[in-house]
């Protein structure tokens, strides 16, 4: 029974690339990496966020599969196609309103983020918590999340809870740039 | 039949369906009565039944019914329900032939994935598609054998003498041993997948047993049975062979029965895949979206608004103030755009291609 979540802290990232890298390996993903890095503001500075699936609870993904091949795990990990049940449609893609499940034409298969469920079933992180230098992306229980915010709450609104920037509820939270201004952080 | 739109019941067309309390029913009475007409013709008035295969008959319409239930089920999904309704419309398209022939014979993406999976899968698919063409017909008594002069067997089809043939010919060689290929093939396909199955740690990691293992062993069980009798008939002369053709057919009543329910519900459900391309290949014709923000064609317009109306039906809004829905901008867009989101700086409107996305160098 999982009970740790993956929990974002974006403003850390330093475009190291290495959760890119390190989901190239996780098992079954066939050396393809299923997430994302982007430079904020690329002409400008070197701010990078990743940006990976959030594992919404109520997923588009999957609600816009018409062959059903997009299960949820009881963890709550919403997993990649299942290949025998993938068709191909491509509905996924369109709907995921943040723009995650990457499509082989060759395989016919949809590929996504399966939140390394082979390890996080067993609580295990997934690869790319696991790799962070940065601690951008970490792998942490429902108190520990409840923590963060706490001390992150300086009284001036500061921490925002994913769920505003957000389409709807996720297994992942979200925690947004700006929230630690003026505090001093030690990982 | 109160609640059948006023409508449709002014238009008439729908009184079939009113003599069916159900799609369920209607399907399976229309497939079972399909069976019975053909039956009676091609068994000549019912006088050829082989009744020793009766067990598979009723296999059989049990499989129909978890099958129609299934399929009903999941076609009431409104994802399913829009590709099955425009992909009945796009059937007749002139690449249906082709990509029908790669989806589901030549299984082309499966070669894709792997030479070892597509070996597993050919043999196993082959032989399971070879064995039911043989013992269906055989069943339903659309097909069997008739010995008029000693030593020629007549094959009658469908009620019709297609062709007499010498007992110890080679066609009638092939006929006889069909089902032993077919099996050997299901045998091998099957080891060949168990092996992945013990030796791919990624298999390993997600493999379940219900799901994964089950389907293989019936196969296998009906593969090792079948053979099994032909080994009786051929080297004990016939010794237990009853006993063995019990055990085989109830493995094969059980495989019918479960079909529908687990891994093995893919085979039919499968040529939805050729609806799903004739679906992106005709729209995509017709008219592709352009992303809002972009301008990048990246889907058919048909498609981003199919999907925006079914995620509707679910509930799921993606209005974003700016005017777009989040189904209109291209990938890389809609990442971008998630990234001004959370970055209060707008992202996606700086024309630069996302930079590095694989991790290379
Ligand atoms: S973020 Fe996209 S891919 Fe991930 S669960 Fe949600 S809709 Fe599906
Ligand atoms: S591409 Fe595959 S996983 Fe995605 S919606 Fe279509 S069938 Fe489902």
């Amino acid at each position: 029974m999982t009970k740790r979540k993956l929990y974002l802290e974006l403003e850390n990232c330093i475009g190291c690339r290495s959760c890119l890298a390190a989901c190239t390996q996780c098992g079954g993903h066939e050396q393809k990496n299923r997430n994302y890095v982007y430079d904020v503001n690329p002409l400008v500075n070197r701010q990078t966020m990743p940006l990976m699936c959030l594992h919404c609870a109520d997923p588009a993904c999957a609600r816009s599969c018409p062959a059903q091949a997009i299960q949820i795990h009881e963890t709550g990990a919403v997993l990649s196609a299942l290949v025998e049940k993938c068709i191909g449609c491509q509905n996924c893609t369109i709907a995921c309103p943040y723009g995650i499940p990457k499509f082989d034409e060759e395989e016919n298969l949809m590929y996504k983020c399966d939140l390394c469920i082979d390890r996080t079933k067993d609580d295990i992180p997934p690869m790319c918590a696991s790799v962070c230098p940065s601690n951008t992306l970490q792998w942490l229980t429902e108190e520990e999340i409840e923590m963060k915010k706490q001390s992150h709450d300086v009284g001036n609104d500061k921490w925002v809870t994913s769920m505003h920037y957000l389409e709807g509820e996720t297994n992942v939270t979200v925690n947004l740039p700006g929230i630690l201004q003026g505090t001093v952080k030690l990982f | 039949m109160q609640n059948i739109p006023v409508k449709q019941r002014a238009k008439g067309v729908q009184s079939i369906d009113r003599a069916f309390a159900s799609h369920f029913a209607k399907s399976m009475f229309i497939t079972v009565s399909g069976i019975l007409i053909i039956s009676f013709f091609a068994t000549r008035m019912f006088t050829h039944v082989d009744l020793n295969l009766y067990g598979y008959m009723v296999g059989t319409i049990v499989f129909l019914g978890g099958f129609f239930y299934r399929f009903i089920a999941w076609g009431e999904r409104p994802p399913t329900k829009n590709l099955i309704k425009k992909g009945l419309k796009l059937l007749f398209r002139k690449s249906t032939p082709k990509t029908s022939a790669e989806h589901l014979a030549t299984y082309r993406f499966i070669w894709n994935r792997g030479i070892y999976r597509w070996t597993q899968h050919v043999l196993i698919g082959w032989g399971c598609i070879l064995s039911c063409l043989v013992t269906f017909p055989l069943v339903f008594g659309w097909m069997y054998f008739t010995m008029a002069e000693s030593g020629m067997y007549t094959i009658v089809l469908l009620g019709m003498n297609v062709m007499t043939i010498p007992a110890d010919g080679f066609i009638a060689f092939m006929s006889y041993n069909a089902l032993n290929f077919s099996a050997i093939m299901v045998i091998l396909g099957v080891c060949m997948a168990l092996y992945r199955r013990l030796k791919n740690l990624q298999a390993r990691a997600e493999q379940q047993f219900m799901y994964d293992f089950l389907p293989l062993y019936l196969l296998l069980l009906i593969s090792i049975t079948g053979l099994a009798l032909t080994f009786i008939n051929v080297f004990l002369h016939g010794a237990g062979h009853y006993v063995m053709s019990l055990i085989h057919q109830y493995s094969v009543i059980i495989t019918l029965i479960y079909l529908p329910f687990g891994k093995l519900a893919h085979i039919p459900f499968r040529p939805l895949s050729v609806f799903a391309r004739n679906y992106r290949e005709h729209y995509g014709e017709k008219s592709m979206k352009q992303c809002r923000v972009c301008g990048n064609e990246f889907v058919s317009t048909e498609q981003s608004n199919d999907v925006i109306q079914v995620l509707g039906v679910n509930d799921l809004e993606f209005e974003m103030k700016e005017g777009f829905h989040l189904a209109e901008l291209c990938l890389p867009c809609r990442r971008k755009y998630r990234i001004s989101r959370f970055s209060g700086f707008p992202t996606h409107e700086v024309p630069v291609k996302e930079a590095n996305q694989n991790a290379k160098g």
